[in-house]
Parts: C-alpha cells; sequence; structure tokens
C-alpha cells in the first residue's frame, strides 16, 4: 500500500533522511525503530506530505507530493506526540475535528448523524466518553493521549502513522491500544506504521521491523529477524537481546535451565 | 447552560445596548418613546403625535446610527482578534500586531496633513485612505513573512508584524514632528471616536462587515484545527497555507474597515475572545458570533459612556475600553479560575 524509494528529506536543505527504501503491505503492522536522532518522525511526517522529499513515496499507487491534502488525509493519518494547547476545546469538539472531511459541506458546514455516532463509539471505546464535555486542557497526559487517538480513528484513513503512541499510557492502555491496532490493521485495505520506544511492544504485535540509523535504513525485516540480526546492538549501542532476557530473569522464580547466576 | 441558551441570551443583552444607547444622554428619552420611534422607522408603525420630531432625530439619527456604526466597529474587532489569535495560536496576538492600525494612522495622517479630497467619496477620503494603508502595511508583513519562511510560521508573522508595526510608528512620528500643527489633529483620530458618525458610514460598513464575517463564520472548523497547530490542522487535510492566507486577510480587512471609521480603537479585539472562551469554550462556531455580539454590544455601552461621562465633552472612546475592560476581564478570567 505504502512504498518508499530512495527518499531523501530534512530540514533547511539538510537531509536527516538518506536513501530510505521500504514497504508496507496490506493488513501489516510495521514498527520503527532507531536511537534518538536518527529521522524516525521526520520520515513519518514526510510521508503524512508534511516535509518536502526527492525520490518517491507512492501512497496507493499515487505520488504523495502530487496529492492534496484532503486527498492524503482521506487515506493517511499522523498521531504525532501530543502538543500542548492554550485553547479550552470540549473532549467531544477535539474527537469530532477528526471528523473534518467527511462532515457536511456547504456555504456552512455542519456535522451529520453519522460523525455524532462515530465520535461517541470511538470515545466509548478509548473510555472517556463520562469525560466528553471537560476541557481537554484539565486531563492528565495519557487522557489526552487516547482523546487524540480517538480522533485518528475518526478520521476513518486506511494507513495509521503513530509517533510514539504509547507515551503517557498506562499498561493496561498500553497493551488495549496495541491489541486494538493490530486487529485493526487486519480490516481489508489497512495498514499501521508506528514508532515505538518499547521493544517488547514491537516484538509483540509488530509483523515487520526497519530499524534506522544516521537516516539510513541498518536493517528491515520480519520481526523475529531483525532482532536477532547482530547489526542490532551495534546500532543501538546495547545488546538488546541479552538487557531484555536479564532484565526477566533478574526477577522472575528460577527455575531449571533458568537459575540466577 | 447550553451554548445555544448562551447565543440568544447574547443576542438579547445586545438588543437591550441598543435600547439604553437611544435612552441615554444629555437628554434623556423614556423607553417608550424610544421603541415608538424604533416601531415608527423600522415596522412604519405610525407614531403618536406626543412623540416630538426631535425626538425622532435624536433617536433614530443621532444615537441610534452612532450605536450601529459602534456595534459593527466593535463586532469587526473582536472577531479579527478571535481569529488572529487561533491562526497565530497566540493569546495575545490581533490585527494591530500585524501593523493595521500603524498604517491606517499613517494614511490618516495623510490625508490630514495634505487635505486632500477624492472628489467622488469626499469626507470617505480619509477612512479609505485609512483602510488603505492599513492593509498595505499587514499585507507587506504577511508577504515577507511568507518568503523569508516558507513554514509560514505564526512566530515569523508576528515578529515581522511588529517589525513593520515600528517602522510605520516611526515614519507616523516623523510626520508629526515635521507638521506640529496637525499633532492634535492625528493625535485625536488616532484615539478614535464614533461623534458626527451617521447613517451613511453604516450604510458603507455594514455590507464589508457582514461579508467578512459570513467568509470568517465558512471556516470555523478550520480555525478549530488550525489552533491545534498547523501540522495537525494538515494531516486532518486542512490547506493550511491557503486558509491562513484567507483568515489574516479577511481578518485584517475588517480591522481596516473598522479602525478607518471610528480610529485606534485597542483592547476589544484582545479581550471579546477571552471573555468569550471562558464563557461558551473554544470552539468557534460558538466563539466567533459570540465574539461579535459580545465587542458589538461592549463597545456600544463604551461609546454611551465616552459620550455622557463628563458631557457635554466627549471622551475618547479608545480610552474608555481600556479603562472598562481592562478590569472586567481581570474579573472574568480569574474568576473562573479561582472557580477551576
Amino acid at each position: 500500500m505504502l512504498e518508499l524509494r530512495h527518499v531523501f528529506c530534512g530540514y533547511d536543505a539538510e537531509d536527516v533522511i538518506r536513501d530510505v527504501s521500504f514497504s508496507v503491505a496490506e493488513g501489516e503492522v510495521l514498527c520503527l525503530l532507531g536511537p534518538n536522532g536518527c529521522g524516525k518522525t521526520t520520515l513519518l511526517k514526510t510521508i503524512a506530505g508534511l516535509i518536502p522529499y526527492q525520490g518517491s513515496i507512492q501512497w496507493l499507487g499515487q505520488e504523495v507530493r502530487s496529492l492534496k491534502r484532503g486527498q492524503l488525509a482521506a487515506g493517511v493519518a499522523l498521531m504525532s506526540q501530543i502538543s500542548e494547547t492554550y485553547f479550552e476545546y470540549s473532549v467531544y469538539d477535539t474527537v469530532m475535528l477528526g471528523r473534518y472531511l467527511h462532515g457536511k459541506k456547504g456555504l456552512l458546514p455542519s456535522r451529520t448523524h453519522e460523525d455524532e455516532v462515530k465520535v461517541k463509539q470511538a470515545l466509548e471505546e478509548v473510555e472517556l466518553w463520562p469525560q466528553r464535555d471537560q476541557p481537554i486542557t484539565q486531563l492528565s497526559g495519557g487522557q489526552l493521549q487516547r482523546v487524540f487517538l480517538a480522533r485518528t480513528f475518526v478520521q476513518e484513513p486506511k494507513l495509521i502513522l503513530l509517533d510514539e503512541p504509547t507515551n503517557h499510557l498506562d499498561l493496561k492502555y498500553q497493551l488495549e491500544l496495541m491489541e486494538r491496532l493490530a486487529s485493526w490493521s487486519k480490516l481489508p485495505g489497512r495498514c499501521v506504521m508506528g514508532v515505538f520506544h518499547d521493544l517488547n511492544l514491537a516484538m509483540q504485535f509488530a509483523e515487520r521491523v526497519v530499524i534506522l540509523d544516521q537516516g539510513k535504513v541498518a536493517i528491515q525485516g520480519p520481526t523475529g529477524r531483525v532482532l536477532q540480526d547482530s547489526m542490532i546492538a551495534k546500532v543501538f549501542d546495547v545488546d538488546v537481546l541479552n538487557y531484555m532476557q536479564s532484565s526477566l530473569k533478574k526477577w522472575l522464580p528460577p527455575t531449571e535451565g533458568n537459575e540466577r547466576r | 447552560m447550553k451554548n445555544n441558551s448562551k447565543l440568544g441570551l447574547m443576542v438579547g443583552f445586545s438588543l437591550l445596548c441598543f435600547l439604553i444607547a437611544a435612552c441615554v444622554g444629555s437628554v434623556t428619552i423614556p423607553v417608550q418613546e424610544a421603541l415608538r420611534v424604533l416601531a415608527n422607522k423600522l415596522f412604519s408603525i405610525p407614531l403618536p403625535s406626543s412623540v416630538e420630531a426631535l425626538t425622532q432625530t435624536i433617536v433614530w439619527d443621532l444615537r441610534l446610527a452612532r450605536a450601529s456604526l459602534s456595534f459593527l466597529v466593535g463586532a469587526a474587532l473582536a472577531v479579527s482578534g478571535s481569529v488572529m489569535q487561533s491562526v497565530l495560536r497566540k493569546p495575545l496576538a490581533s490585527s494591530y500586531t500585524l501593523g493595521v492600525s500603524s498604517g491606517a494612522s499613517l494614511g490618516a495622517a495623510i490625508i490630514i496633513i495634505t487635505g486632500w479630497t477624492i472628489p467622488l467619496i469626499g469626507r470617505f477620503t480619509l477612512p479609505l485612505a485609512g483602510l488603505a494603508t492599513g492593509l498595505l502595511t499587514v499585507y507587506l508583513a504577511v508577504a515577507v513573512a511568507s518568503r523569508v519562511d516558507k513554514g509560514f510560521s505564526g512566530n515569523t508573522i508576528v515578529l515581522t508584524g511588529m517589525v513593520f508595526t515600528l517602522f510605520v510608528n516611526a515614519v507616523l512620528t516623523l510626520v508629526a514632528y515635521f507638521f506640529p500643527n496637525r499633532t492634535r489633529h492625528i493625535l485625536l483620530w488616532q484615539m478614535g471616536s464614533f461623534a458626527l458618525k451617521d447613517w451613511s458610514y453604516v450604510s458603507v460598513l455594514f455590507p464589508i462587515v457582514v461579508v467578512g464575517l459570513f467568509v470568517l463564520f465558512r471556516y470555523t472548523r478550520e480555525l478549530d484545527m488550525l489552533t491545534f497547530g498547523e501540522e495537525q490542522a494538515a494531516v486532518m487535510g486542512v490547506e493550511t497555507h491557503k486558509v491562513k492566507w484567507i483568515l489574516m486577510s479577511v481578518a485584517a480587512a475588517l480591522t481596516g474597515s473598522a479602525v478607518s471609521f471610528a480610529g485606534v480603537i485597542g483592547f476589544i479585539d484582545l479581550i471579546s475572545p477571552h471573555v468569550v472562551r471562558r464563557w461558551c469554550g473554544a470552539a468557534h462556531k460558538w466563539v466567533l458570533p459570540m465574539s461579535a455580539l459580545f465587542g458589538g454590544s461592549f463597545m456600544v455601552l463604551a461609546d454611551v459612556v465616552a459620550r455622557t461621562a463628563i458631557s457635554p465633552t466627549e471622551l475618547p472612546v479608545g480610552a474608555i475600553t481600556a479603562l472598562l475592560g481592562g478590569p472586567f476581564f481581570l474579573y472574568v478570567y480569574f474568576q473562573k479560575r479561582r472557580r477551576a
């Protein structure tokens, strides 16, 4: 569904992403990993049409740069990291903004009954329907994250791009979100691509992983194979697998073959 | 209370302000007589013989014409303030930040000094020159901002606007310095006043304000999205660059028209959106109409105070809006905060 070929992009004539190529197939959850500053967020924004690029990014066979904002937003949604907001929108109104492309057009555009049904459904799913009239300025970071998730879902895209969506969420909501994204991605004509810091979540839910290092693809492929690749220790400068195994060993009761040294 | 009811209440309050403006002044007119004059003028209901011709002139030709102009100016300023604050994501932004008032003052100063009059439009030469130079300043500021910063960010626009404002103010100071005998006249224009304004001014400003407000109401959802940042608006499908240009142009044109008819009147554009947001939330489908009604009503009341406080001398209405608006704003803002 999404195909990147030899993509270069960045800010102020300096390329942050250099010669990146990979694709995302229908029904897939793809996880983008890499150390801080390797260009993960820049790449997500470029796919969402926010940053000019060289090379080719094709969404459903069409070049992203040739699409109008509305055309791209009808298929691709980006949930970026939470930004501070001064204006006191209610939870309900904030989620309703996601229906921008679906609302009734005309001289004075308005919301439809369908918009209201979808927003209610999305708020119930993120367990914020009782707080619908509360100003978003009074919410906790985790609640705000769930509001923006609900807004992303009511946009009804085909590809959801997520920039560290589990930040601010406690473990329960992290798992629920990932399960929801995984099952959503299996609907016809859908896929998910996200930047995650938590390797456990990536292992559990992503079918494929792309690891970036200094703006280039260092490793890519099925999750199991990538996480066992010897390159991963070099990219993160940490022996990732050994670290994950040893943190489990440290706290689990010793069993046969898993004894504390 | 639901926002629909609050809007209805605000409409009622606005009508009450018009009634106060019609009745209060150097000659007090009884409410019943003022209502009869209104009914006669609006619905051609015959006037009883007890209502004198002078009363009709005072209520209709002097006070209501002036109140209508104040209302239009206040509404235009308040709505354009709301739009600027949301588009630039700066709670302290307004069209003034972009140089409308400085530009308009310079244009007006040139007309005052030279005494030029365009034959076809006569006394409207002064407001027209103010409007033209006010808008020119804003467009130059925005055009420069969009060239130096391809992203067209709020910070660049505000900074460029401030540079243009300072530059135009410096030119204005020089003009005043070289023509000291006109300084008082220029200063009075800058202070703002609705004195001696009749229905002809209303008939020119009315269509401008109505069209401007209609265009802005058309973009309430885009305004909502822009308050979350340009990137978020763009990924939800808003053509941010184009929409920002339209919104800022219309907001600047509204402020420019208001300033050119009444002189520089500050504060209303800053406080109205904040007061209204405290009362009915941040969604622009409520903020814009409520700002228009609040700003308009506030200006009508400020003008009543300006012409009656030390009658027969008139105070500059710009000073009254700040004197009344400041404490009122603090009260509304901090009372709600304490409760929260």
